[in-house]
């Protein structure tokens, strides 16, 4: 499913969407603000979603929790 | 040069110069202002306000606007209201000149008129006051009397016992058995004891009683009473409360004595009758009085009533055609008349877009007139600096709001507000990141657009208008917020559990066992933070590490962003020496030590460390001995890190000269040459034909400079102050000491700001932990209820709770810190690497603006 991949795959969607963006951007005097902000919000989502993901990717530290009931493990 | 006006950059200016014929000024100038694209340079600035031309007009309108405000006024006092200028459609503009006269003659008149009504309601009103307060004197003072003629007996004891001849009481014993029937009424003008009656306000008593003792040093006796209602006193419209007072004193001077003192301490004296019978004749005519009084005070307070009525139908519309008018004098007065051609020669700035439009206005205003003299409009090359117009819509405008705080953008370079748009929200998200508040604010935003039409024409208080003017701010920082929600998990704290955990459990737990999950394999939580992060002990640990690593690449995301920004300015102004000397250094600079972190941390969470046997080393640790001790790397993160780094030290070392000595002595040594050339500074006053073609269009700023078109042939003079002009002149020493200053405050600030970003985390924290912080002490404290009964009503009860606290502690509160932090991020960290912001704003004449800044009602 997921995996170190992800972060590759996302890229390529993210590259693609940005593209898509400057493409189909509206014509007119707001072009160039449609542009930089919907390519700007891919970057900056992009961003944050690589981070988050990268952190979990080869964690160094596991959850540990002590008021696990044995009937409701969380799957 | 760009084609169209973007909101990357400030639009293209041109100083354009008008010749109107004198006929259609006015209506040119209205035209142009309901157009609002245009600034008009003051070209009479050293004329004083009494020798412009059009200062006559200016008096008469100032004149019909006062006779609007007293309408106006009348009706705040009479409580009636005007008709809101909204109801007004924008059919208002540029009335004829006959209609202006005819308002001012009728202003006139309606002035006269409700002045006159006025007066006499006045004077009806103080009539009124008057009569009541006698009727109160009368009706007091009876009780007075009534209660003294029970005692003339004792009182006349104590006046037989010093003073009185024995005679007289004989005499008085006769004259009273002449006419019984005055018996019961003993006049106190047998005894020569005269009265005052009349009326004060209350709060002055005590120093009546004062003065009037000490004066008459006792020789009196007051008595007074309360009046119960208030007086209104016609004058100021405000209530008095007061007293009735009588005092009796024996001899006719002090009488006048007395009367002087109540005169002059404000009491209104009334004549009261000793006889009761008299008395009650007075009563019954002061009674029918009054009535009468009122019936007229009624009567004219209708008329009046209904005659503002009708002024209040069409006062706002009055209004701004006043204001209107008003304003369009005030900048016909800018403009230089010439005698000769009859025409009016105007400066102007406006935009070079909307140049086509301004010219077709100023056809159809000609065509309107008839007149054949067609009005030119001329464009001047100049090497002034223009005003900065960025242009913006209702969805820009509260962004470039932000950055116009901070300053205005110099002409045509890269305006910040247009990374501001996404970065300003996404910043604000990072500290805000919960999906439910995110959802809320989002919500409150949508609605206030919905609305919008209807909530621009109501008047809001101040705290609303201001979450209503940053409406799409507000929608961007709720999407924003709902989507790092998701990256974080969190929705009211809580999280979603939608997806597939990458971890899981061991498989017999006992209850309290502490244990720890383990990995299910190569999978990988695929969007934002695994949801077994949260309930877990160390959830800080993990979360912590996280976001503060996030907050250095995403400030450094920010900042390289920002910094680019400088480039294109400087490639945009043609200075080549700012991009080797300023922008490569920097970038160089901030690069090889921030831009190495950001690699260094990335690489650190791509790479398996358990696997490889490795501990993984500290990065802060690492940064700091890369300056501390070169070369020696303690714990390896990858081979080849010492020599790296030295050289990544070095190349950041190497950058510091270069910021400091390039530019400026780039700079001597083409002022140098340029010496050497025989160039030298502009002297004299130089004069400039508005048709000519050879002035050259500088991108610098030059400061202010003074034109005075005020020549007979129509011709522009550009005057130059040299005064002004000291700051052209080349000055070594004072562009080393800039420049110094330059490059110590970036080196520094490159780490400053670095660290400031760690804001990001430190708010973010503080939301989450606040939110789950308020979830356990009220709707998670009630689910933990044994009780079903009172568990349901703990639950509605805490769900309030929960809520109203949510709203205002979590979204208004909380959220107001974090917009501020990221403003901070915008103004301090983001814009001190590329924005210059010395620009001059363009205040176009405008009737909009106008009505805006100064509404009529």
């Amino acid at each position: 499913m997921a995996n170190g991949w992800s972060l590759l795959i996302g890229l390529i969607v993210v590259v693609g969407l940005g593209i898509a963006a400057w493409v189909f951007s509206p014509k007119g005097e707001n072009q160039t603000l449609w542009r930089s902000t919907l390519i700007l919000s891919i970057a900056s989502c992009y961003l944050m979603w690589a981070i988050t993901f990268l952190a979990q990717w080869h964690p160094l530290i596991a959850p540990k929790r002590a008021d696990i009931r044995p009937d409701r493990v969380p799957q | 040069m760009a084609p169209k006006d973007t909101f990357f950059r400030s639009s293209d200016m041109s100083l354009t110069q008008l010749y109107i014929a004198n006929e259609i000024g006015r209506e040119v100038v209205s035209a142009l202002g309901e157009l609002g694209q245009v600034q008009f340079r003051d070209l009479n600035s050293e004329t004083s306000a009494f020798q412009k031309t059009f200062t006559k007009e200016i008096r008469r309108l100032d004149n019909v606007e006062r006779q609007l405000r007293y309408f106006h006024a009348q009706m705040d006092k009479a409580g009636i209201q005007m008709r809101s200028s909204s109801e007004f459609s924008d059919t208002l503009a540029a009335p004829l000149a006959s209609e202006i006269d005819e308002l001012a003659e009728r202003s006139e008149s309606l002035e006269q008129r409700i002045a006159s009504l006025n007066d006499s309601y006045e004077t009806l009103k103080k009539r009124e006051v008057e009569l009541t307060e006698w009727r109160w004197v009368l009706r007091e003072t009876g009780g007075f009397f009534d209660r003294a003629h029970t005692h003339t007996e004792e009182i006349r004891q104590s006046f037989d016992n010093d003073e009185a001849p024995l005679l007289r009481d004989v005499e008085q014993q006769n004259h009273r058995g002449a006419n019984g029937e005055a018996q019961g009424q003993q006049s106190f003008l047998e005894m020569n004891i005269g009265f005052v009656a009349g009326v004060i306000p209350r709060d002055r008593i005590g120093a009546f009683e004062r003065i009037l003792w000490r004066t008459l040093r006792g020789n009196l006796y007051m008595n007074q009473s309360e009046i119960p209602d208030p007086i209104i006193d016609p004058a100021t419209n405000e209530e008095i409360q007061k007293n009735v007072f009588v005092i009796f004193a024996h001899g006719k001077s002090i009488i006048a004595k007395i009367r002087k003192i109540s005169e002059s301490l404000g009491a209104s004296l009334y004549n009261v009758d000793e006889n009761s019978e008299l008395r009650r004749d007075q009563i019954h005519e002061v009674n029918t009085r009054l009535s009468d009084v009122n019936n007229v005070l009624r009567n004219t307070k209708n008329t009046l009533d209904a005659e503002l009525s009708q002024i209040a139908r069409s006062l706002a519309a009055w209004m701004i055609i006043v204001k209107k008018e008003k304003a369009v004098y005030d900048t016909l007065n800018r403009f230089s008349y010439d005698q000769a051609r009859k025409t009016l020669i105007a400066e102007a700035w406006c935009p070079t877009s909307s140049l086509a439009l301004i010219k077709s206005t100023l056809q159809d205003v000609n065509d309107r007139a008839g007149l054949s003299v067609p009005t030119i409009v001329n464009q001047i090359r100049t090497n002034k600096t223009p005003p900065t117009y960025v242009r913006t819509n209702k969805f820009t405008e509260a962004f470039q709001t932000i950055v116009n705080a901070y300053g205005i953008p110099r002409y045509s370079e890269a305006n910040p507000g247009i990374y501001t748009v996404v970065t300003f929200p996404f910043l604000f998200a990072v500290m805000f990141g919960d999906f439910g508040h995110g959802a809320l604010m989002t919500m409150a935003a949508a609605a206030m657009i919905f609305w919008e039409r209807q909530l621009s024409k109501t008047k809001l208080n101040e705290l609303i208008y201001m979450a209503f003017y940053g409406r799409y701010i507000m929608l961007l920082m709720g999407i924003f917020s709902m989507y790092t929600g998701l990256m974080y998990n969190d929705i009211f704290s809580k999280s979603f559990t939608i997806l597939p955990s990458s971890w899981k459990w061991p498989d017999d737990i006992q209850a309290g066992q502490a244990v720890e999950a383990s990995l299910k394999g190569s999978y990988r939580f695929p969007f934002g933070l695994d949801w077994n992060w949260h309930e877990a002990e160390n959830s800080l640990l993990f979360t912590n590490s996280l976001k503060m690593k996030m907050s250095i690449v995403l400030g450094w995301a920010h900042m390289s962003y920002a910094l680019t920004l400088q480039y294109i300015n400087a490639r945009h102004f043609k200075s080549r020496v700012d991009i080797i000397g300023n922008f490569i250094p920097s970038l160089i600079f901030f690069q090889s030590i921030f831009g190495y972190l950001v690699v260094t941390i990335i690489y650190k969470w791509s790479v398996d460390w358990p696997a490889r046997g490795q501990s993984p080393p500290g990065l802060l640790n690492m940064l700091i001995f890369m300056f501390l001790s070169p070369g020696t790397v303690e714990e390896r993160l990858y081979s080849g890190q010492g020599g790296v780094q030295v050289f990544l030290l070095l190349l950041a070392v190497v950058q510091v000269p270069i910021m400091l000595f390039f530019k400026p002595f780039y700079l001597r040594r083409e002022h140098n040459r340029a010496r050497a050339l025989g160039y030298r500074g502009l002297g004299e006053q130089s004069r400039v034909s508005a048709l000519d073609d050879d002035g050259d269009m500088d991108g610098r700023a030059s400061g202010t400079r003074d034109s005075i078109a005020s020549d007979g042939e129509g011709v522009a003079m550009i005057a130059q102050d040299l005064g002004e002009e000291e700051h052209e002149e080349f000055d070594f020493a004072e562009i080393m000491i800039h420049q110094i200053i330059h490059t110590i405050e970036f080196c520094l600030n490159c780490i400053s700001h670095t660290a400031s970003y760690l804001r990001l985390w430190a708010l973010s924290l503080a939301h989450q932990q606040l939110s789950i912080v308020l979830w356990d002490m009220s709707l998670g404290g009630a689910f933990e209820n044994e009780n079903p009964t009172t568990r349901v009503i703990m639950i509605v009860v805490t769900f309030y709770l929960w809520f109203t606290l949510t709203i205002f502690i979590l979204c208004v509160m909380e959220g107001t810190s974090a917009m501020l932090h990221s403003l901070r991020l915008h103004w301090v960290e983001a814009m001190s690497k590329h924005f210059m912001g010395e620009g001059l704003p363009f205040t176009p004449f405008s009737f909009k603006t106008l009505l805006e800044e100064d509404p009529v009602d």
